[in-house]
């Protein structure tokens, strides 16, 4: 039996992210907002750091029971963290999905630059940005600042 | 192909009418970014402004029936009065909401909000100046109507540098090949970037960024200007300065503000380094040209206002045909 499977029972509803780097799993739980399920009482989220692995050494792990992954989270979970493995769990069945990379990204994230209109206070200007993968970066559709993909954590909205 | 009457009798008649063989690729459009304008739109608003110079065009009276809104959420005394001359002299309703202290934004009015009422007021198109980055971009999704950036906090101003560009094309006759310097403070300057992503619609153009690594060039324009192909070189030594004028075709000079300094010892010492004097401008080609974008402070010394070299008043006295210009084509019959 694998550390991991003696750490915690597979799940038969829901969705299973593996591979993320190591203490990173919070910036996970963050971009994917799973705090506004607070008052869903049907989702469980189970979070793992720090688990041996072959392939990273070691890694966290998130299980989401009962939460399927939007496609649009799932782009971002996959731009942010290149290794992570995103599997689907129905009636115990895992399916890997790999999903494409985002051209665009819409709120989510906090513009980097202070006096750019998406930080103005009561302005409803929803932060929008361009992936531009090849060079590492997205840039603002509005104020044109560029942010390093693997910064992205740091900058999601609440 | 759209017939642009250049030649309107000041009666508004239409004989004489000369159509400017060039398609309106402007009419109805935003102005937000030098990005978004190419090669074509940019020698169609030149053609105009150098027919309004010339006194060939003449445009007033042209856009009576319309109605044209100036916010200034900053003051800026130059460019608010060049669009307000420009727009009064195209015969246009001016709306105007130029100083924020007395003005509803003051009393904590968002930009959404602003937008919305003006067009309400019916105006056909729209002149912001914001502190914001991104501000010109957010009100032209916001109204329906075209919108011109008259300066988006450091981001861009785009008339500012089809003025430039328009002067450099006719003081050399061509912009292609050309070699141009920015001094100064290239970070904050908002009229840098706009020159930068106009400049790359020419061909063979290079640029030096005279700076200190501080108030050098923002990241996004070094990677526009690579994915573009356009040739640029980073000056950030003093020495470095006085080697590279001798290739200068243009010196382009901008404001070095104190407070961008987080340690004013390192102003001080930044100050002295970039200014544009007789005595820099030895190093360079005798037909150099000086450009700013005015107010000047203590970067551009006076002494070289009486030099063939000075073409910033010429600069600056194109800003007025320029916007006209620019509105006509904005707001004007489509011929
Ligand atoms: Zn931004």
């Amino acid at each position: 039996m694998s550390a991991e499977s003696l750490l915690v029972r597979k799940i038969d509803w829901g969705t299973v992210l593996d591979h993320i780097p190591a203490w990173r799993a919070d910036q996970v739980v963050r971009l994917l907002n799973l705090e506004s399920l607070k008052r869903d009482a049907d989702v469980s989220v189970i979070v793992l750091y720090n688990v041996p692995s072959r392939k990273l050494g070691r890694k966290d792990i998130v299980k989401l029971y009962h939460y399927m992954v939007s496609e649009e989270e799932a782009k971002i979970l996959a731009l942010v963290f290149p290794q992570i493995t995103i599997n689907y769990i129905r009636d115990w069945k895992v399916e890997k999905h790999s999903p494409g990379l985002p051209t665009e990204i819409v709120g989510k994230i906090r513009c980097p630059e202070t006096t750019c209109i998406t930080n103005v206070e009561r302005e409803p200007a929803t932060p929008r940005y361009i992936v531009m993968r090849e060079h590492g970066v997205i840039a603002c559709e509005y104020c044109d600042t560029l942010l390093e993909i693997e910064r992205i954590p740091d900058f999601l909205r609440e | 192909m759209v017939g642009l009457v250049l030649r309107s009798p000041a009666g508004g008649g239409r004989e004489g009418d000369t159509p400017l063989a060039l398609k309106n690729t402007i009419r109805g459009r935003d102005i937000i970014s030098c990005r978004d304008l190419s090669r074509g739109d940019a020698e169609l608003i030149f053609s105009l402004t150098e027919e309004v110079v010339s006194g060939a065009a003449r445009l007033e009276n042209t856009l009576a029936e319309r109605k044209i809104a100036l916010i200034f959420v900053e003051p800026s005394t130059r460019t608010f009065q060049s669009f307000y001359v420009a727009a009064r002299s195209l015969g246009a309703e001016v709306l105007s909401i130029h100083d924020p202290e007395v003005s509803s934004i003051a009393k904590g009015e968002t930009l959404y909000d602003t937008m919305k009422m003006i067009e309400g007021y019916g105006a056909d198109c729209i002149v912001l100046r914001h502190p914001a980055r991104g501000a010109a971009r957010f009100a032209a999704e916001v109204a329906s109507v075209p919108v011109i950036n008259a300066g988006s906090g450091s981001q861009e101003h785009p008339t500012q540098a089809l003025l430039d560009v328009f002067t450099i094309k006719s003081k050399l006759g061509s912009v292609d090949g050309i070699r141009v310097g920015m001094l100064g403070d290239l970070r904050f300057s908002r009229t840098i970037p706009s020159l930068c992503y106009l400049l790359s619609n020419y061909s063979n153009v290079k640029t030096y960024f005279m700076a200190p690594p501080l108030l050098q060039v923002r990241r996004e324009i070094e990677l526009y200007l690579s994915e573009r192909g356009v040739e640029y070189r980073k000056v950030v030594e003093v020495d470095e300065i006085r080697e590279v004028m001798p290739e200068l075709d243009v010196l382009y000079v901008t404001r070095i503000q104190k407070e961008r300094f987080p340690d004013p010892t390192e102003y001080e010492k930044v100050k002295g380094s970039y200014v544009v004097d007789a005595r820099l401008l030895s190093y360079g080609r005798r037909e150099l040209g000086v450009m700013h974008p005015l107010p000047r402070v203590d970067e551009l010394s006076p002494e070289v206002d009486k030099l063939p070299n000075a073409w910033y008043f010429e600069q600056a006295r194109n800003g007025l045909p320029l916007r006209k210009a620019l509105l006509y084509l904005i707001l004007g019959e489509a011929g």
